[in-house]
Formats: C-alpha cells, sequence, structure tokens
C-alpha cells in the first residue's frame, strides 16, 4: 500500500474512531439520563407509596392494647423510617401556644417551655432560600434543625413537624409535594389517637358502670339486711306492747321495749341521713363555698360538738395548739362535717378511756394537716381502700365497725378532694386509726398583723 | 459459638434489651455493633455495659442495619454479633489517630495488625468515615488502606471492612473502639487463622462514555478530563447544570470508574474501581471524589449506576456465596452495604439488601450495615476501597 492511501486509510479510521467515541458518548450521555430520570420517576412515586405504606402500618397500631398517649412514639418511628428524615415531633395545642407531646430523632431535645407560634399555619416547609421571618424562625428552633416540614390540624389543636440538619436529605430538599406526606401522617396520627381515646372512654365507662352496678346491687343487699334488722326490732317490739297482744309487758319492759325502738329508729335515721348526703354530694360538690378562716376555731368548734358524744363513751378528745395566725381556705359547713365525720369514726371506735389526737401540722412545702389518731379497733391495710369507697363495707365485716351506712368516709375523701387536698388513712387491726386531711399550700395562709 | 441479632427502637435502651433477649444467657468475649446513627452513642454504649458486663464492644455507627428480621436505614437500627467462643474471637487493634494524618494511623493500625495476625488471616476494618460535617470532609478510605498496607507489611492480608456514617447524608460517624465511643478512629478485628472469608463483591455501574484522562486532580479534586473542566463534560452528558444543592444529587447519578487490567476487554463489573462524586464545585469547574486515589494521567469512564445491573449482581454474587460455603463450617454472613444503594437514594424499585436477607443461605447468621466506603480484595490482589458496591462476606472455619 502505497503511503498516500495508508494516510487515506488512516485518516478514514481516525474518522470511524471519532464517530464511534461520540456515538458512544452520546448513547452513553442517553443512558445516563434514562437512568437518573428512571430513578427519579422511582423516587417521585416512592413518594406516593411512603404515605400508603406509613398508613398502612400507622393503622395496624390501632389493632395494639397502647393507649392514645402511647401511639406517638411509634407513630413517629414509622414516620421517619418512611420519611428518611433526622427528627420529628408532634404537638398540641395548649391555649395560646404549643407543648410538645413526643419527640424523637438526632439530638432532640423536648423544650420545657411552651412554644408559641401566634398564627399556626397549616402547612409549612423551610428551604436554604426561606426568608427568616418569625414564622420559619419560630418553626425552625422546635426540633433546632434548619429544614423543616410542618403540618398543623386546626379543629383538633395536632401538629407535626419534620426536621432535617441538611436541605438535600437523600438528595431531595422538603418541597411543595411533600404536602401529602405530613398532612397524611397527622390525619392517621389524629384519627387513631382519637379512636383510642374513644375506645379507652367507652372501656372506661363500660367498667365504671360495672363497677357502679356491682357496688349498687351489694348495697341494695346489704342496706336491704340493715334496714330490716331495727325495723324487725321495731315491728316486734311494737306488736309486743300493741293492744291485744298476746304478750302483757311489764311496765318496766315495756319502757325497755321503747327504748330499743326509740334506737332502732335513731338508727335509721342516721342511716338515711347518711344516704341523703351521699346522694346529694354531687350537687354540694360544685358549690362549694370556700372563705378564709381561722384554723383553731374551726377545729375547736367541731372538737366542741364531738365532745358531746364522746364523753357518753368515756373518750377524751385532745387536739394540740393551732397557731392563731394560721388561715384555712374551706368551706365553712362542708369541712367541718369532714373533721365531724373523722371524729364520729375515732370516738365510736375508741375504748372508753381511751384518747382520740387532733393534730395540726404545717407540711413541707407549705400545706396544713389535719390528723384524727384513734387507738381503737383499727382495720387491716387492705380494708383501708374499701372503706373510702361508698357501698363497699357494709357487707365486711371487719369494716362494718364504722357504722351507719358507712359513707362517712367516702363523703370526707370527696369533700376534702374538691378542696384540693387528700384523705390518707393509715391503719393496723388492735393499734388504731389516722385519718389525715392534707390541704394544698394554696389554702393554707397566716394571717398578717396589720 | 456466634450470635447475632437485630432490633429497631428510638430507645437505644429498648433496642439493647432488645437485643440482648434475642441472643439469649452466657456473657460474650465480644460484641461486634452496629447502631444507628440516631441513637445517642453513649447511652447505647452504657446499655450494652449493663446487658452484658464489661464484655469489649467494637464496631460503630451504620446508617443502617441488615438482618434476618428485618433491615432499614432510619437511624433506630441496633445490630449485635456476640462471639462466644474464644476459637473464632477475633483479636483487635485500635488507633485514633486518622484526623492529624489518615496515612500515618492507618500505618499505626497496620503494624498492630502485623504483630497479632498470621499471612492470610481475615482482618475486619472499620472506621469513621466523617472528619468533618460542615464544609463535609471524608476519611479517604484510600489513604487509610494505603498507609494498612504500608504498616502491615509484604505479607497477604484478607481486608474486609467498610467505612462508617451516622445517616445517608454523610452527616457524621463515630466507633466503638472495645473501651470508649470515640471520632477519628479505625478497628481492626483479627479473626484467628482457622477462620477463612468467603466474598462476593456486588456492583451496579457501567461505563456510559469512552476513556477519558484525568489531565489536573488535587487530592480528591478532579478539575480537568481530557484538557476539559470535569464539571463541564459531565454536565453535558447529563444534560443538567449542576450546582447549588443539585451538586449533592450527582453523588446519585455519575461516578468516575478505572478500569483495571486489559481496558478493551469486555465488560467485567469486577474490572472497575468506582469512585462516587461527593459534589460538584460549579465555582472550580470541578468535581470532588469520595476518595483520593486516581491521579493525573488516570484513564477514567464515566460510570451509570444502573439500578437493574444492581440487582443482578446481587442476586449473582449471593448465588456466588451460597456455593462457596456449601457444606463448610459457616460462622456467619457479613454484609457490608453501600448506603446509596438503599432504594431511597438509588431509586431501586427492589431493596437489594433484602435480596441478600432472602437469599443468602438461612443456615448462615446474617448481619449488614449501611456504610459509607466498602474495603474487600479486588481483583486476586490487595483490597480496594470501593464505592457503590455491598460486599457480603461469609466468615467460616477452615476446612
Amino acid at each position: 500500500m502505497s503511503d498516500g492511501a495508508q494516510d487515506i486509510m488512516i485518516g478514514q479510521l481516525e474518522r470511524e474512531l471519532a464517530y464511534y467515541r461520540r456515538e458512544c458518548n452520546d448513547l452513553g450521555a442517553r443512558l445516563l439520563r434514562l437512568q437518573e430520570e428512571q430513578s427519579q420517576t422511582f423516587r417521585e412515586a416512592r413518594r406516593s407509596r411512603t404515605v400508603a405504606k406509613l398508613i398502612r402500618e400507622a393503622y395496624r397500631l390501632a389493632d395494639g392494647e397502647l393507649t392514645p398517649g402511647e401511639i406517638g412514639t411509634p407513630m413517629l418511628e414509622m414516620i421517619i423510617e418512611n420519611a428518611l428524615c433526622d427528627g420529628a415531633a408532634l404537638l398540641e395545642e395548649d391555649g395560646e401556644s404549643f407543648r410538645i407531646s413526643h419527640a424523637i430523632g438526632v439530638g432532640v431535645e423536648v423544650p420545657s417551655h411552651p412554644i408559641s407560634i401566634p398564627s399556626p399555619p397549616e402547612f409549612f416547609f423551610t428551604t436554604a432560600r426561606t426568608p427568616i421571618e418569625p414564622l420559619a424562625y419560630e418553626l425552625t428552633s422546635i426540633l433546632r434543625l434548619p429544614y423543616v416540614l410542618w403540618a398543623y390540624d386546626k379543629p383538633t389543636g395536632r401538629a407535626l413537624i419534620l426536621g432535617n440538619r441538611s436541605e438535600s436529605n437523600v438528595s431531595r430538599p422538603f418541597e411543595a409535594g411533600d404536602q401529602e406526606l405530613i398532612e397524611g401522617a397527622l390525619s392517621v396520627y389524629i384519627d387513631i389517637m382519637l379512636r383510642k381515646q374513644a375506645e379507652m372512654e367507652l372501656r372506661g365507662a363500660k367498667s365504671a358502670a360495672e363497677r357502679a352496678s356491682a357496688a349498687r346491687a351489694r348495697f341494695l343487699a346489704t342496706l336491704t339486711h340493715e334496714l330490716r334488722t331495727p325495723l324487725n326490732a321495731i315491728v316486734g317490739y311494737s306488736e309486743m306492747m300493741a293492744p291485744g297482744s298476746r304478750y302483757d309487758p311489764s311496765p318496766a319492759d315495756r319502757g325497755r321495749y321503747t327504748e330499743m325502738i326509740l334506737d332502732a329508729a335513731h338508727y335509721l335515721l342516721k342511716l338515711a341521713d347518711g344516704i341523703l348526703d351521699y346522694s346529694y354530694l354531687e350537687q354540694v360538690l360544685p358549690s362549694l363555698r370556700p372563705e378564709w378562716l381561722q384554723a383553731d376555731k374551726v377545729i375547736a368548734n367541731t372538737v366542741a360538738v364531738a365532745a358531746g358524744e364522746s364523753r357518753s363513751r368515756e373518750v377524751a378528745i385532745a387536739a394540740t395548739e393551732v397557731d392563731p395566725a394560721l388561715e384555712l381556705c374551706i368551706d365553712p359547713v362542708r369541712f367541718r362535717q369532714v373533721l365531724h365525720n373523722l371524729l364520729g369514726n375515732a370516738v365510736k371506735f375508741s375504748p372508753a378511756g381511751s384518747i382520740v389526737e387532733v393534730i395540726t401540722a404545717c407540711a413541707t412545702g407549705g400545706g396544713v394537716t389535719v390528723t384524727v389518731r384513734d387507738t381503737g379497733a383499727g382495720m387491716r391495710p387492705e380494708d383501708i381502700p374499701r372503706a373510702l369507697e361508698p357501698f363497699q363495707q357494709l357487707d365486711h365485716n371487719a369494716v362494718r365497725s364504722f357504722g351507719g351506712a358507712g359513707l362517712g368516709l367516702p363523703i370526707a375523701k370527696r369533700l376534702v378532694e374538691a378542696h384540693g387536698g387528700e384523705l390518707l388513712i393509715e391503719s393496723q387491726p388492735g393499734l388504731g386509726t389516722s385519718a389525715t386531711v392534707s390541704l394544698p399550700p394554696a389554702r393554707v395562709r397566716l394571717r398578717r398583723e396589720d | 459459638m456466634i450470635r447475632v441479632a437485630y432490633a429497631k427502637h428510638s430507645d437505644p435502651g429498648m433496642a439493647v434489651r432488645s437485643c440482648a433477649a434475642a441472643l439469649g444467657p452466657g456473657r460474650p468475649e465480644m460484641l461486634l455493633v452496629f447502631c444507628g446513627g440516631k441513637h445517642d452513642p453513649f447511652v447505647v454504649r452504657s446499655a450494652l455495659r449493663q446487658a452484658f458486663g464489661p464484655v469489649p464492644v467494637y464496631g460503630g455507627s451504620a446508617a443502617g442495619a441488615v438482618a434476618r428480621e428485618g433491615f432499614g436505614y432510619s437511624g433506630f437500627e441496633l445490630g449485635i454479633i456476640a462471639f462466644h467462643d474464644p476459637a473464632v474471637t477475633p483479636r483487635c487493634a485500635t488507633t485514633r489517630e486518622l484526623l492529624p494524618d489518615e496515612r500515618a494511623g492507618g500505618a499505626a493500625l497496620g503494624m498492630r495488625v502485623a504483630e497479632l495476625a498470621n499471612a492470610d488471616d481475615v482482618v475486619l476494618l472499620f472506621f469513621d468515615s466523617v472528619a468533618q460535617a460542615s464544609p463535609l470532609r471524608l476519611h479517604p478510605a484510600s489513604v487509610i488502606v494505603d498507609g494498612f498496607h504500608a504498616g502491615f507489611g509484604r505479607r497477604p492480608v484478607c481486608l474486609i471492612g467498610g467505612g462508617l456514617l451516622t445517616d445517608m447524608n454523610l452527616a457524621g460517624g463515630w466507633v466503638f473502639d472495645g473501651e470508649e465511643v470515640v471520632k477519628h478512629a479505625a478497628v481492626a478485628l483479627v479473626f484467628p487463622s482457622s477462620v477463612r472469608a468467603e466474598t462476593a463483591v456486588m456492583h451496579g455501574c457501567r461505563p456510559v462514555s469512552t476513556f477519558m484522562e484525568i489531565t489536573r486532580i488535587d487530592g480528591a479534586e478532579v478539575y480537568e478530563l481530557d484538557g476539559r473542566p470535569a464539571l463541564t463534560v459531565i454536565e453535558r452528558m447529563l444534560g443538567l447544570p449542576l450546582g447549588g444543592s443539585r451538586g449533592h444529587e450527582l453523588t446519585l447519578t455519575a461516578t468516575l470508574g478505572e478500569k483495571q487490567g486489559d481496558p478493551f476487554a469486555p465488560y467485567d463489573e469486577n474490572a472497575y474501581v468506582n469512585r462516587l462524586i461527593l459534589r460538584a464545585n460549579p465555582e472550580t469547574g470541578s468535581v470532588t471524589l469520595f476518595e483520593q486515589d486516581f491521579a493525573h494521567g488516570t484513564r477514567v469512564q464515566i460510570m451509570s449506576r444502573d439500578n437493574s445491573l444492581m440487582l443482578e449482581s446481587v442476586r449473582r454474587g449471593v448465588e456466588e456465596i451460597n456455593r462457596a460455603v456449601a457444606r463448610t463450617d459457616a460462622l456467619f454472613g457479613l454484609y457490608i452495604d453501600c448506603a446509596g444503594r438503599g432504594s431511597a437514594r438509588s431509586g431501586a424499585p427492589v431493596e437489594e439488601a433484602a435480596l441478600v436477607q432472602m437469599g443468602l443461605d438461612p443456615g448462615v447468621p446474617l448481619l449488614g450495615f449501611y456504610s459509607g466506603v466498602e474495603i474487600a480484595p479486588f481483583a486476586e490482589g490487595r483490597s480496594k476501597p470501593l464505592d457503590w458496591t455491598g460486599v457480603l462476606t461469609v466468615l467460616r472455619r477452615r476446612a
């Protein structure tokens, strides 16, 4: 081959090579773009699938045993798993501000202070181009993450926020298209939570109704017994004394029978009073009229009223000295009723010759406690909760000694609680009982001498 | 005896307790732990101490974990391998000196390993991938591995490993080095000579360009390809301008690959060393690679990720491993999976980790983690760091 022909051939080969190189690179570029488009399409589709998957997984929470408060964290775990964000939190509107109910993620700290968002938007997201305006500042400070995605459901006052440290989270910043994801997640959460709440309320109501029904059945059974005993006495002794009776009681017997009838009638009256008191309690509680009263006078007056019965039972009542400057914000009638019930019980079950103590003390933190302590029969610690429940103790031999309708302690407990306080009972069989009324600091003050 | 456990829970204590319950009674000799990056490592370390007592713990953060029971990259995963049998429990060497000089740190580690290892021993290497989060700077695996080989010497070693990340966004990384939670550290687990490894490297990229020569490079920064700005060349291929946040997207799209051996031999995925692009830099017209092992004159091709190729490669690799470990005394399988291969990043319609999870012989206990870079023996030679790969290795007793 001549040099010229060789040159021509080399030239052609070079052109051919250049052609193939160009075509190879063009085809490669097309392949690259197609591959990228395919990946992009898949990632877009993934967003829709993510919403569907999230909803599917989240609804499984509705079937579990979790309480409404417990579903927040697993819900956030699912959201983070599907949305691949750095942090997430659920918020609850609390008056003018929000509080975080659940939060998880990298370095996420739940702020203890309320979060103020004066005009919470229904949907919001931040990117590197978002101006640092108050709303963006407020929302990004919640998780302390600069890139956030936010949804808020006004009717329920619930909100969900997701956050990322870097804008290009898994290569894509938050965008308007994410509204479907975050609103879907929030809606599912709210739906499951409300469903759980309704379920719990229904279960609670069913359980309460069952308890109430059982208690009423017990109460009726025992009340029937309690009514029959004195009524039998009244009817029996009255028949014996009735004209034409085959009995011919002597005058002394008539006197004894009359006393027994009177005792039985008094007992019935007390029973009726207790039942009436308790049944009126629901009406009484909202209408408490607390006022600032001198503690020493309230206690002294109540002790004086109880002293009549205690003397007849040869039981002394000793009250500790109370600071005359100590004042309690209490309903005068109902708080005395509390002390009266406690003193009545203590005196009733104390042996003759014993002393019932009334101890008033300042509690740590600024509250006050009033303790009524006796050395009577006492009861088993496990019976105390029952003694504090209405209609529970009448059929129980160990605590029947509380007497009457057994409503004194339940009434006292409800009244103390209506004052924002607590009634604590401590007791041991054979050693006696201590009933302590605790009033919170808000109900206590020391009168200033002007 | 080696046991594997996996759990996923936002409460690290709960995740540890769950794993401890799955591992059953008995105090292990050592734990290898891969912990989702959303967990507080100190809380996890303390919970591990509470659950297992004063057992040395190695491993570190992971963008996610893979196990028989499940897999994920939410950041709440926890995977544990518990070594109970001293005969197969590795001895460990560590370095905390990557920050000042990765090569020197790698060399120091290599020298420590050389004191523990015999020729051809299996060594698992894990290191903190992120030197600095903002601006992002990685601890380059190529430099660490190069240093390791220099420190270890000329004896052959079966080095397998991965870079530890807290998440797919390369936000951080940390290491359990037996004692503490540390940054800028690397750990090497040296297995007894009775243990051998069967390893498959799964790829997923193919070339989409002719060969180009790197005509200007500084470390991991490639400025020019065939005398033109590297970014311009890649932008022209992609048909879109890169810059701002889009620069980050490049990581997902293209890589640069160097073909080993005969450049004109038919395509073989195992012949390529791929380098992911960390970011595009419109100001300098350059691209930053994950590694620094390309040089002036290196002939590279632009590579495209191919999800179907990736899935095929995994299926093929798992079959290969199953064949290799059939009728052997397999101890456990470790899957070191590039975080970018998760379908959230790759856009693959199927999670390739699921193919490993379901495909690997069910008799082999499996634990995997999502990594920043993978290290495996390459082309029958020394181990190299690899990008965009899944390295599946099954450790077995020598027959």
